[in-house]
């Protein structure tokens, strides 16, 4: 064989970079394909992990570098994946490669082309909550370093282009179609958050103050949209009260999903400790609906919470959330179950809500144009769930990370070794069979 | 007894056990022990008169008479008078029963059939229905989720001896609400049948005398005279495309008359819109209570004979579309009925969306202004039960010079206006009713508009009675969508709309 054998990977989070990572170690050839103009994915936007209390972009960003200079990755951010034909060892790849405006070989990420830019758009890394410009990069430790411009918000001015000393700004690129040949491919899409609005009770989007968790983690990291102070949204004031929900659509029959999102009582914990870092004297409570740490170390960490930081759980879904109209501060209703009793919380400076983490929408066009099956849920269906946890129906196909099933970044990151060693395994028996056996 | 305890209920229980006749005999005026019993005893009997009109048994089988103790003579010459009377007029025309085979009762169904076929059996008891509850809240000894708690434990004794399990408004905030979309509704209207079925009942409101007018209005020989509200000049048919299904309107205008609701109004408005809109709609002149409260009391059975001739009735009118204007017979008629005899060959329509249409088709045209600053009341089962929230609000707004302003609680999260299917109403319901009228004030509206007869009556009741709040806090005047309507359209020019009367 005179070509390396190659994978594309599909999504540039930490299951995309892990499996990534693994394969280009083992000699392959790799493409990895990020729909944003930046890997990294949703650990890329979470101020700190848990349990171990690591900041995350700290100890992703090391990874994501090593996936953009490693001789063996080729990134394929800002890009779409159109087609796939053929079968194991011998798929045919079409994907589209969409127009940043920018020469990514000549960008130096200096930033200065934003500054100038007049346009200001709400920053889809920051969900919404901070600003940035039409010619922009999403977050500081972007991989590539490159600007983008978005082209539905540019307004022609040109300004980025004057002032660019590099000479990287160029309207006149085109979407550009790649083709590849690869061995194998891994899906690693991820998830999306279910849109808490339409549970109305809770007031998410109507009420300022009522935030989604993934809201709340840009919203007290330092990187995010106020600096990583902790503050009301509504008003800027100082928080004393704050109030995390869990299951806010995850295990519903009729509203998000039926299904347990596995990380959100883990996550509402770390959350409630960095408000407690923040700000010791803020007190926090966590409504809770069953408390599932079941990881290592987890349930230690909830132990913790409550010891050393006295975080209050109450096991309680609550019935609703109102605002006061003048202070816009919050009521929750609630019964709380061990004791029976119907109670408010009244003057609650910040709800957040943890909404149900669910397979992209996008998945049902991923496995359209792959042939792979998704099930009732979304999910990437494997051909065995317990034995073959990373095949998908196609062979020469694999899945990982929370596409395939609800999980954690560790369990991710096991995971997608596992895909990317199914992967290399796949690619020599392909290679075997092609050379007629050793 | 005193005269003045004689409610009409019991009279009209004698009937329904198939008395001819029923004669009241109280002390002279003036006489009265209790100063004032038999003065009461002379409204009651009138109200009960025009009752018995309406049901078509006649007014002239009730009677009272004041013959004291001392006056045998008396007491035997009226004795012998009434009983010659009514030997005259024979018997009471009410007899005989209706044949129905038992469709879906459930009475048989064990609590763990029930669960799941309500999904209860789902049941996380995360407590959210619970803390939404309006009962819950005032009453702890009630919620959703111990009920379901005390099921899923089995404990069907429990469950049906539960004094909570009457409390239930039935206004579906729970369901709305429940991740699990748990059916209470149906649980607690399947256990109160159960319930009943093992000689349990629960209080009603008006010592049951809405009951036992549906119950009458179930019995297959009821001719009643229920059309006299219609005015002479109105062009009205007895079959046709459309039919107007009036439902208790007659009832509740003689039942509730002293609150100050005319309820009629709501039909003559309706009536009025539909001629104005060059339809001649059809009326049944003997249709039958909808049985909407007799199911959500646990009388499936009386339930099932009011659908059975009901539906035959509309079937008769040949009528394409029924129009309601009381969201209970919307829900009843569309989907209850369906469920017994299969997906119905009309189509059921409230008034406001009825109204919607002949606004958006022009057939009714608002002229001049109308000034008003309005809010509106979700009634539960036009709102939650059948998720029509946005009609109502259209008809409002479409009336020039109408302001539409929402109270805080709105559609999916409506407050109930505290009763539903008339079980009990007592110190929470008129809790929730204060509270949602102060938050209809608040809003700094000065007419509460809703899309229910019953809203209407159980606002103007607590507003007639001794308030715990200042009365400038929760006092505004009521009025239904269609007698607004009515009165936008210059169509009438009675004072319909319900000024809060001050006792």
């Amino acid at each position: 064989m005179s070509e390396k054998p190659s994978v594309l990977i599909i999504g540039g989070g930490i299951a995309g970079i892990q499996a990534s990572l693994d394969l280009a170690g083992r000699g392959f050839q790799v493409y990895l394909l990020e729909e944003t103009p930046t890997i990294g994915g949703r650990m890329a936007q979470l101020d700190k992990t848990f349990p171990t209390m690591d900041c995350s972009i700290c100890i992703l960003a090391p990874k994501m570098m090593e996936c953009f200079r490693h001789p063996n990755i080729k990134l394929l951010t800002y890009s779409e994946l159109k087609e796939v034909k053929g079968s194991v060892g011998n798929f045919q790849v079409k994907i589209l490669k969409k127009p940043r405006y920018i020469d990514e070989t000549k960008c130096t990420g200096c930033g200065v082309c934003a500054e100038h830019c007049p346009i200001e758009v709400p920053n889809e890394f920051d969900m919404g909550l901070g600003m940035r410009k039409a010619i922009y990069m999403p977050m500081p430790q972007a991989v590539p370093r490159c600007m983008t411009v978005d082209k539905d918000n540019c307004i022609d001015c040109k300004l980025c282009n004057k002032v660019c000393r590099a000479g990287a700004v160029d309207f006149q690129q085109q979407p550009q179609d790649v083709d590849l040949k690869v061995g194998a491919i891994i899906i690693a899409t991820g998830f999306n958050l279910y849109d808490p609005s339409q549970i109305i009770e809770y007031g998410y989007g109507k009420q300022k103050n009522v935030l989604t968790a993934l809201e709340f983690e840009r919203w007290v990291c330092a990187s995010g949209p106020v600096g990583g102070h902790l503050l009301r949204p509504a008003d800027g004031g100082i928080p004393k009260k704050i109030a995390f929900i869990q299951c806010v659509g995850s295990r519903s029959l009729k509203f998000g999903a039926p299904f347990c999102s596995s990380v959100c009582c883990m996550y509402a914990t770390k959350e409630a400790l960095i408000i407690r870092e923040h700000a010791p004297d803020v007190h926090v409570y966590i409504f809770y609906n069953e408390l599932r740490a079941f990881g290592k170390g987890f349930q230690e960490f909830v132990n913790r919470a409550r010891e050393e930081y006295g975080v209050e759980y109450i096991r309680s879904r609550p019935g609703e959330i109102r605002e006061a109209p003048e202070t816009k501060s919050l009521t929750i209703w609630y019964d709380d179950t061990l004791t029976r009793e119907i109670k408010s919380l009244s003057d609650v400076d910040l709800v957040v809500l943890c909404p149900a983490l669910v397979p992209r929408e996008s998945n049902k066009k991923l496995a359209e144009i792959t042939g792979v099956e998704l099930d009732d849920c979304g999910f990437f269906k494997v051909t065995h769930p317990l034995l073959a946890p990373v095949d998908s129906t196609v062979p020469g196909i694999f899945v990982c990370g929370y596409c395939q099933s609800p999980k954690d970044i560790p369990d991710s990151v096991a995971q997608a070794s596992a895909a990317a060693a199914r992967a290399a395994e796949a690619l020599a028996m392909v290679q075997t069979q092609s050379t007629g056996g050793t | 007894m005193c005269s003045g305890r004689v409610e009409p209920v019991f009279i009209l229980n004698a009937f329904e056990n198939g008395a001819d006749g029923v004669l009241v005999a109280g002390c002279h005026p003036g006489d009265c022990h209790y100063r004032s019993g038999n003065q009461h005893a002379e409204k009651r009997i009138e109200k009960t008169k025009k009752l018995l009109d309406l049901l078509g048994i006649g007014s002239d089988r009730l009677r009272l008479e004041w013959i004291s103790a001392a006056e045998g003579e008396k007491f035997a010459s009226v004795i012998k008078d009434f009983t010659e009377k009514l030997r005259q007029k024979g018997p009471s025309p009410l007899g005989g029963e209706l044949e129905v085979a038992p469709v879906q009762h459930n009475a048989t169904e064990s609590i763990r059939d029930i669960m799941k076929r309500t999904k209860a059996l789902y049941c996380q008891e995360c407590g959210k229905c619970s803390s939404s509850c309006p009962i819950t809240r005032l009453d702890p000894l009630y919620s959703p989720r111990l009920a379901v708690e005390k099921a899923l434990m089995g404990l069907q004794d429990a469950v049906l001896t539960d004094k909570g399990l009457w409390s239930c408004l039935t206004c579906y905030l729970c369901r709305q609400r429940c991740p699990l979309d748990i059916e209470y509704d149906e649980l607690i209207r399947t256990c109160r049948a159960k319930a009943s079925a093992n000689g349990i009942f629960g209080n009603c409101a008006h010592e049951g005398v809405l009951f036992s007018l549906s119950r009458l209005m179930a019995n297959p020989q009821t001719k009643q005279n229920r059309l006299d509200w219609v005015p002479q000049e109105a062009e009205i048919a007895k079959t046709g495309d459309v039919l107007y299904y009036v439902g208790c309107l007659p009832y509740f205008n003689v039942v509730f008359d002293d609150i100050g609701v005319k309820s009629i109004e709501i039909a003559q408005s309706m009536l009025k819109i539909l001629i104005a809109a060059g339809i001649k709609p059809a009326l049944l002149e003997n249709e039958r209570c909808c049985g909407h409260d007799l199911s959500f009391a646990g009388d499936m059975e009386s339930f099932e004979k009011l659908a059975k001739v009901n539906t035959t009735a509309i079937k008769k009118s040949g009528a394409s579309t029924v129009v309601t204007t009381c969201p209970e017979c919307y829900r009843t008629l569309k989907t209850d009925y369906a469920q017994l005899f299969g997906e119905p060959k009309f189509e059921v329509l409230h008034a406001s969306e009825f109204l919607t249409n002949l606004i958006e088709n022009g057939k009714i045209k608002f002229n001049g202004k109308f000034d008003k600053k309005v809010s509106y009341q979700d009634p539960c089962r036009l709102g939650r039960h059948m998720g029509v929230y946005d009609a109502p609000r259209k008809v409002i707004t479409s009336i020039p010079g109408v302001e539409l302003v929402e109270m805080d609680r709105n559609r999916e999260n409506a407050l109930c206006c505290g009763v539903s299917a008339w079980m009990g109403c007592g110190r929470h319901s008129k809790q929730i009713q204060i509270e949602r009228l102060t938050e209809a004030k608040s809003t700094t509206a000065n007419l509460l508009v809703t899309a229910c007869p019953k809203c209407q009556i159980h606002f103007n009741c607590t507003l007639c009675e001794k308030l715990p709040v200042n009365r400038e806090e929760v006092a505004i005047e009521t009025c239904d969508l269609s007698v607004l309507v009515a009165r936008a359209l210059n169509l009438t020019s009675t004072p319909n709309m319900v000024e809060t009367i001050k006792r």
